[in-house]
């Protein structure tokens, strides 16, 4: 099966081995952009955005228990978890299921990968939901162990059903980190627009919003948004940041090397 | 209709010279008002490192002012509400040539003559204070009560702390024009409307010039840009400041201490890096006269990163995240323009720090406030007023 593994960079090998004991995390993300979601999710701490938010996530297979909060939680749906403790050719596969219809545990259907192309059949051994009014599905599928790395979904035909998903509710989010780079909250960045901040830049100088990895390019539209709430008509005068180089980070050794 | 105000002084600036002077003045129980123009920490203040160095001072005067604002800080992190990240971390001067480690040698024996604490380290010990050094690097001096600090938070956390002893700020106001009448200052006019003050302090940076113009005095302040990089945010990988011996060569103007090639040289190249508080790290920088520009430059921020290779070679695979440059209140001599004026009284200038201002910000506060509420300072201000120049 070891041919199946491919992407040894992201710790599939070693999820691939820690399977045979039980469910593991995999990691199918290649967006290197400010967001650690996953990271948070983690009971555990198995998963680590480093060294700064945009960077890929790292798995410790060791570490994972199968919760499977980061296949939930991942707005990617970039997670999916592994289990291969069957040991006979079968693997179980989790994936995120964010379609709609209300799956039930023992129906088949189809598994898709990640282009949706039907890799083959499979029956839905579990399904979990997780989150509040709109919750991320859990689907728990049996699967030839030679596909199992592919499976990125199933799909799935509606079935109406009387009875109501148990449903694990979370709270509702208060709060959040609205520049996820510096880990500046929401919370944070209303209690400072409440004190008379106005523009951008003040706003940044005094909560350091915009000052990290992505110097804004993410949180800035959010930001406005904000500032719009709270200045109403000023709204105009808000500004923008300043926009200095490089416009993507770059590494020192290229700056400053012998053709730059 | 304007309004008109009044306040028992009247503080143009809001930068960290502004909000120093304006806390001081409240803590004595002053009614004070400070006018700006943008907005707090929006120039120099809010654009530059923070080093608070007092090997790389002038031994003399300037070394005894920066060594009583030192003093102050620790007093200062602990009074203001706001984290001003300050950490007494210590500071490097690396020498890459036996001429300036000779240079540097004779420079820490004048500045132990004067009572500062400063070591000579060979190029072996560099290396206990980091991780590694490029092999240019012979040497250097050591300095352990060189400190930093997050001048934002400096200047707001001043600022805030002047507010709630009474302060008024008023941001996004010009100051017009500054009426004196029989050789006194009456009032000022400003965009938001007059404010009758019999006191007027100058902490308006690199706008100095332009508000001595009113009241008809050349206050020789021209703007001075630093280019800075800043890079992704690490682990604790400086302990300490480092700046190289070129950085106190364009600083201080010592020909022994220039860049060697002319690039550089043109550019006013130093090498400096901190590390602030949230991880990134800060490497400059440059000294250009370019009027008011304050963009920055390709060629500027290749050479800061080819020089910080020179230095620091493990910087090499950092990611430099943004750039940004400030104006720096450049006085002919580098040094602060303190005092008041001649022939017109209750006016008084705190301007011209050049690169010093967050350094000297706290004992400018103290100094300038004991002039404006008792005539007389503790400290001998003298070889900083205005009229050394004439």
């Amino acid at each position: 099966m070891g041919s199946e593994v491919t992407d040894e960079t992201n710790g599939w090998q070693e999820a691939w081995e820690a399977a045979e004991n039980g469910a593991v995390a995999v990691m199918d993300c290649h967006e290197e952009i400010p967001c650690n979601p996953c990271q948070e999710a983690c009971p555990n701490g198995a998963i680590r955005v480093e060294p700064h938010v945009c960077a890929l996530p790292r798995l410790d297979p060791g570490a994972c228990n199968g919760c499977g909060r980061c296949v939930a939680l991942c707005p990617g749906m970039a997670v999916f978890l592994l289990d291969r403790r069957e040991r006979n050719g079968f693997a179980r596969v989790t994936v995120p299921y964010e379609m709609g219809g209300k799956p039930v545990e023992g129906d088949v259907v189809q598994v898709v990968d990640g282009e949706g192309k039907a890799l083959t059949e499979g029956k839905i051994l579990k399904v979990r939901a997780w989150g509040g009014e709109a919750p991320t599905l859990l689907l728990t599928v049996r699967v030839p162990e030679e596909v199992a790395l592919k499976v990125r979904g199933v799909r799935y035909r509606l079935i109406e059903l009387d009875e109501g998903l148990e449903v694990e509710n979370a709270p509702p989010l208060l709060d959040y980190p609205i520049c996820r780079c510096e880990d500046v909250s929401l919370q944070n960045v209303r209690e400072t627009l409440r004190s008379g901040v106005r523009s951008l830049l003040t706003l940044r100088r005094a909560t350091r919003v915009g000052l990290g990895y992505c110097q804004g390019l993410f949180c800035q539209s959010s930001l406005r948004e904000e500032l719009a709430a709270a200045a109403g008509r000023e709204a105009w005068k808000m500004g923008s940041f300043r926009v200095r180089p490089p416009v993507r980070p770059v590494k020192l050794g290229r700056l400053g090397g012998e053709n730059a | 209709m304007p309004e008109v105000m009044s306040s028992e002084v009247v503080v143009i600036g809001g930068g960290v010279i502004g909000a120093a002077i304006a806390y001081y003045l409240c803590r004595e129980g002053a009614e004070v008002m400070i006018v700006e123009e943008d907005d707090l920490a929006s120039g120099a203040s809010g654009a530059c490192d923070g080093f608070v160095s007092l090997q790389t001072k002038a031994p003399g005067p300037h070394l005894r002012l920066a060594m009583e604002s030192a003093q102050l800080f620790p007093e200062l992190a602990e009074d203001l509400d706001v984290d001003i990240e300050y950490r007494r971390c210590g500071g490097l001067l690396l020498a890459t040539s036996q001429e300036q480690m000779k240079e540097l040698r004779g420079r820490a024996k004048a500045l132990k003559a004067e009572g500062l604490e400063v070591e000579i380290l060979a190029a072996g010990d560099v290396k206990d204070f980091l991780p590694e050094v490029g092999k240019e690097v012979k040497g250097g001096s050591y300095c352990p009560l060189d400190a930093r600090v997050n001048p934002i938070s400096l200047t707001l956390g001043l600022a805030k702390k002047a507010q709630e002893m009474g302060a008024t700020i008023l941001r996004g106001c010009k100051v017009e024009n500054i009426v004196v009448t029989n050789n006194r200052v009456r009032e000022v006019h400003t965009t938001a409307g007059s404010i009758h003050s019999r006191r007027v302090v100058c902490a308006a940076g690199v706008g100095s010039n332009q508000i001595g113009k009113m009241i008809i005095v050349d206050v020789p302040v021209l703007p001075q840009r630093g280019q800075i990089l800043v890079t992704e945010s690490r682990e604790p990988v400086l302990k300490t400041l480092v700046a190289g011996a070129e950085y106190l060569g364009t600083k201080a103007n010592i020909q022994a201490l220039m860049p060697a090639d002319a690039e550089s040289a043109k550019l006013g190249l130093g090498f400096t890096a901190e590390q602030t508080a949230s991880g990134n790290l800060l490497l400059g920088s440059t000294r250009e006269f370019v009027g008011f520009d304050n963009q920055t430059t390709p060629e500027a921020m290749n050479a800061i990163a080819r020089n910080a290779l020179r230095y620091l070679p493990w910087v090499e695979d950092m990611d430099v995240i943004r750039s940004f440059a400030g104006l720096r209140p450049c006085s002919p001599d580098g040094l602060p323009i303190l005092g008041t004026i001649k022939g017109i009284r209750g006016f008084y200038l705190a301007t011209g720090h050049s690169g010093d201002g967050i350094c000297l910000a706290p004992v400018t506060g103290v100094t300038i406030s004991e002039l404006v509420l008792d005539g007389e300072t503790s400290l001998d201000i003298a070889p900083f007023s205005l009229y050394r120049f004439k």
